[in-house]
């Protein structure tokens, strides 16, 4: 709330989210070493990170899918307030209300897309705003027209996802997050589990987003991507952040060697 | 036909006894359903004390006879109930037929229900959870939204199998006194000494309900598959 209130009067955008010193180990494993990250509003960070570098583990920590050993996770200036976990294996919520309206905030995208396949393309847009938000159904509807129309799938709005192409119920998967008016959209390797020929659908309506001005942290394997669309890019290795800056920057000019490996291995 | 006339003669004591067969084996079935669904859920949850707690019920459930288990809540569970209700100075109270029978059955398939809806709820892929939650959902609504209809097309055909079982069972219900199907049938036909006539009466009656539930599970499944591509 604080922190709200002082970026208020300010011409410096507010932050959208501020993780700090974020730790995860998975037993012995430690997966995280203290990566921090401050979204801006309007921000686009790409990350980017060999598999295992932690970047999936970061984002799943700041809406808590995966609990944290340490850190401070502050959304559109709410803290969210941590308590060590009962069963063990760091930290969680110390108010379920608390951790429910941040999740809200914060509409993630997965990898392989998890759209309620029981539920119709409508039906899994309007879901959570119903159910979370409480917005009357109608209202709900007619917005998720609206979102449906921007992503291309208004008129398989009721079809169910397994009718879909992958690439199509990405895009519902993104449609079903924008619905929530998020503060920040996760975006989790939302192009790995495509075919080639599908990747560029997705690509385009990510792209849209961005140049709408929405908050997004988008975890990816896609270089050309994070290079255009990202205003800052981050790279992770083994759990901590390794190069970091605005891509024309960490592109053109890394300072990291192990960057440059990443680079070439990708540039092939 | 004589028989014919007596079952005719009958029929509407028979008709009351099946109302109370149905209305047995509905409410056990509701039982049984809720039992099972926490059961499946304690089984898979966190609580070391919870898991033994549900290990033992099934345990016990599966190992023990049906009848054996229904006299002794019928006979014990008036007992007890009693020593409980004497030392709250209630007035006497009647564990009746009907409430010993349901409570029995619902116990009973419960358990096996319990570990229908386990494996189903390990069926379902645990990324349509973790989007209910990054949404915001609470536990609950990710449970009755998502988890159980999700679930229960990989629940039914276990359940459906549990239902004619338990629909068979409740013919024990008239060992313990209460004016089932077959209790009425056995009355008629030691009357009119035709038991045979009415006994094949009561299975007549049994294959009918069973018959009529097998459509209705098969719309079930139908309904549950919806949104699911046959390979």
């Amino acid at each position: 709330m604080v922190l709200a209130e002082q970026e208020t009067g300010s011409a410096v955008a507010a932050a959208a989210l501020i993780a700090e010193d974020i730790h995860k180990s998975f037993g012995d494993l430690e997966v995280l070493k203290g990566v921090s990250l401050t979204a801006r509003e309007g921000d686009v960070i790409a990350m980017l990170g060999s598999s295992g570098s932690g970047k999936s583990t970061f984002l799943r920590c700041l809406n808590l899918l995966e609990r944290p050993n340490a850190g401070r996770i502050i959304v559109a200036g709410e803290e969210l307030r941590l308590k060590p976990a009962k069963h063990g294996g760091g930290l969680e919520a110390e108010d379920r209300e608390q951790i429910r309206r941040i999740r809200a905030r914060l509409a993630m995208v997965f990898q392989s897309f998890n759209l309620w396949s029981h539920m119709t393309v409508l039906q899994n847009v309007i879901e959570a705003p119903i159910h979370v938000l409480k917005r009357p159904k109608a209202e709900a509807i007619a917005y998720a027209g609206e979102i449906l129309q921007k992503v291309g799938l208004y008129d398989r709005r009721d079809y169910y996802p397994a009718h879909l192409s992958g690439g199509q119920q990405q895009r519902v998967a993104i449609a079903r997050a924008l619905a929530m008016d998020p503060a920040v959209l996760l975006f989790d390797e939302p192009t790995s589990a495509l075919d080639p020929e599908l990747v560029g659908e997705v690509l385009r309506v990510i792209r849209r987003l961005a140049e709408e001005g929405r908050t997004m942290i988008v975890v990816t394997h896609e270089m050309g991507f994070a290079r255009e669309v990202s205003c800052e890019t981050v790279f992770l290795h083994e759990g901590r952040v390794e190069e970091q800056g605005p891509p024309e920057q960490v592109f053109t000019n890394p300072r990291s060697a192990r960057f440059r490996q990443f680079l070439e291995g990708n540039l092939k | 036909m004589e028989g014919f006339d007596k079952l005719i003669e009958y029929l509407p004591s028979l008709l009351e006894g099946a109302l109370v067969t149905l209305e047995v084996a509905f409410a056990s079935l509701a039982i049984a359903i809720v039992l099972g669904l926490i059961t499946a859920s304690v089984k898979l949850s966190r609580s070391r004390a919870g898991r033994f707690v549900a290990e033992v019920y099934t345990t016990v459930v599966r190992g023990v006879p049906e009848l054996v288990l229904m006299l002794l809540i019928f006979f014990g569970g008036q007992i007890q109930v009693n020593n409980i209700g004497a030392y709250f100075e209630w007035d006497y109270i009647d564990v009746d037929a009907f409430t010993a029978g349901v409570l029995t059955i619902g116990f009973i398939y419960g358990a096996y229900l319990g570990e229908t809806f386990r494996g189903a709820f390990l069926a379902v892929p645990v990324g349509l959870l973790e989007a209910g939650y990054a949404y915001g959902m609470s536990g609950l609504q990710v449970f009755f939204r998502i988890l159980v209809p999700q679930m229960m097309r990989h629940a039914l055909p276990g359940l459906g199998n549990n239902w004619l079982v338990l629909m068979k069972t409740t013919a024990l219900v008239s060992v313990i006194g209460l004016h089932d199907l077959v209790l009425k049938a056995g009355q008629a036909g030691g009357t009119t000494r035709l038991p045979f006539i009415f006994y094949l009466f009561v299975a007549f009656a049994f294959l009918v309900f069973t018959t009529i539930s097998i459509w209705g599970l098969k719309w079930l499944e139908k309904r549950y598959s919806v949104g699911v591509r046959r390979a």
